[in-house]
């Protein structure tokens, strides 16, 4: 199963920071990575970001590693598909496939380049953002925008039965794995129907009881939740505003680049 | 399948955001209307919710050996209908951008457009007819899961397609190259999906029936058939 990333944020120190500033600086970096016409932005952006995550918010940097590899599988496969169809002009080496020639181009390698360091720039701030802020913490932003109540309490309440609900399957998992429930395919098909049927059933049941404790403990469709103020300091501020300049230059001065 | 933070290029990503938003405000309608009638729905949605997500956090086991996740969103809009589902599936996508690394936030619309919306709306509409049709529950239940399960593949290749056109052939060469991969290979998964969900709905007609009449999935007489069909 995939490791819940907020696991590490709940224990980072970049938790006790402001909100509004972390949750600036990813936006900042999703939104100039992917409009950016060179790779080197979101190159720089990767780099920074990383960095931070690893030296500031104190994750193990071989963990980080690890879960920048998870969407690689992807990535590599469009990438490789982009660089192989995008673009016309002088092939740089093609083949010839059963009839057909495939080739790549200069134009399709740079595209595939672009779109690979994009995902790494944007990855990188998803990470920093869900390395460092617990769930927790955005509820708190989510609160102050004009989201309907029923969704944000959906998806609260939400947030705390994926955990509850992970332990049910993760239990009932190795139960059926020391059993030899996966020994081979027919056998670990049968567990999973009956691990997914348990979880239905339970979830439906914890469901209905939840909703009578609340009930109980006088639940009125709103759960409030304590806001802590913490300041921007200094250091923090000159820092970002020194990463923005440091991007926003880059951005500047590879505008030209030719692609796209 | 969801394409990752990054991926898609400018006026893409965007595009996508305008296509989705508006499903997901009328979901939030819906979901708004249903809660203010009925209150005790609140817990069971986001216990739903959770359920999705930690269902599509499963490993499917695979014939090829390459493993792949079921997407959960076709059992929820046949037990929710599609309104309800785009909302319930758009909180699991962000979650499973900021917990798992799966998606993104600039591509969050395009991965709601493709697995939240429009997959959940095939199923359903292909449940709702074929069970006017009198099909089978369990080979509707099969047939329309397998089938969302599909067509959000294809929809995001068109996706990446439509965002990366092939010179030679336009859109439709690289939607043809793309799909090819993500489509083909997504087939056994897909009929995976909707086996395992078929069986998960036989024990669930066996163990908890009152469940499924409560969210007007089936009737009473239907369950009572069913019923009599497995002594």
């Amino acid at each position: 199963m995939a490791h819940i990333l907020d696991d590490y944020a709940v224990m980072s120190p970049l938790r006790y920071k402001n909100n509004w500033l972390k949750i600036a600086i990813v936006t900042f970096g999703l939104l100039v990575g992917v409009s950016s016409n060179s790779p080197l932005v979101p190159f720089i952006i990767a780099i920074c970001m990383s960095f931070a995550t690893i030296y500031f918010g104190k994750i193990p940097a071989s963990f980080y590693l690890k879960i920048m590899a998870a969407p690689a599988g992807f990535v590599l496969v469009s990438a490789i598909i982009i660089a192989f169809f995008f673009g016309e002009g002088a092939k740089l080496f093609s083949f010839d496939l059963s009839g057909f020639t495939l080739g790549v181009s200069s134009a399709g390698l740079d595209m595939a380049f672009l779109v690979l360091a994009r995902t790494l720039g944007g990855m990188s701030c998803l990470f920093f953002l869900s390395l460092t802020t617990p769930m927790i913490e955005l509820f708190s932003v989510l609160k102050a925008t004009k989201l309907p109540d029923s969704v944000l309490e959906i998806a609260m309440m939400m947030y705390r039965y994926i955990f509850v609900f992970l332990d049910v399957a993760m239990g009932i998992k190795y139960a059926q794995s020391v059993r030899l429930g996966y020994k081979d395919f027919k056998t670990s098909f049968r567990s999973m129907v009956m691990l997914g049927t348990n979880l239905f059933i339970r979830s439906w049941e914890q469901g209905e009881k939840i909703f009578v404790s609340m009930n109980a403990r006088c639940y009125d469709g709103k759960l409030i939740m304590l806001d802590e103020k913490r300041p921007v300091r200094l250091p923090e501020l000159i820092l970002t505003v020194a990463y923005f300049m440091l991007v926003i230059l880059t951005f500047y001065f590879t505008r030209g680049a030719s692609v796209l | 399948m969801h394409i990752f933070e990054g991926f898609l290029p400018s006026p893409w990503w965007q595009a996508w955001f305008v296509i989705s938003i508006p499903v997901i405000l009328y979901g939030m309608y819906k979901l708004n209307k249903l809660v203010s009638e009925r209150r005790e729905v609140v817990p069971l949605l986001a216990v739903a919710g959770a359920f999705i997500f930690v269902l599509s956090s499963l490993k499917l086991p695979s014939v090829t050996g390459s493993s792949s996740h079921p997407t959960g969103t076709g059992m929820a809009a046949i037990l929710f209908g599609p309104a309800i589902t785009a909302v319930l599936g758009t909180i699991v996508l962000l979650y499973q951008a900021i917990f798992l690394a799966h998606g993104g936030i600039t591509t969050l619309g395009a991965n709601a457009a493709s697995m939240a919306i429009i997959g959940p709306l095939v199923a359903y509409m292909f449940y709702k007819a074929a069970s006017k049709a009198g099909m089978n529950f369990y080979l509707n239940v099969f047939l329309a899961t397998a089938i969302a399960d599909w067509v959000t593949y294809v929809v995001t290749s068109l996706q990446l397609a439509l965002a990366f056109p092939s010179a030679s052939g336009g859109i439709l060469g690289s939607f043809t190259a793309f799909a090819g991969i993500f489509a083909t290979t997504q087939v056994p998964l897909a009929i995976m999906e909707g086996a395992l969900t078929a069986l998960i709905m036989k024990y669930v007609v066996q163990i908890k029936s009152d469940v499924l009449v409560d969210l007007n999935v089936l009737t009473n007489s239907t369950v009572a058939k069913l019923k009599e069909a497995m002594q």
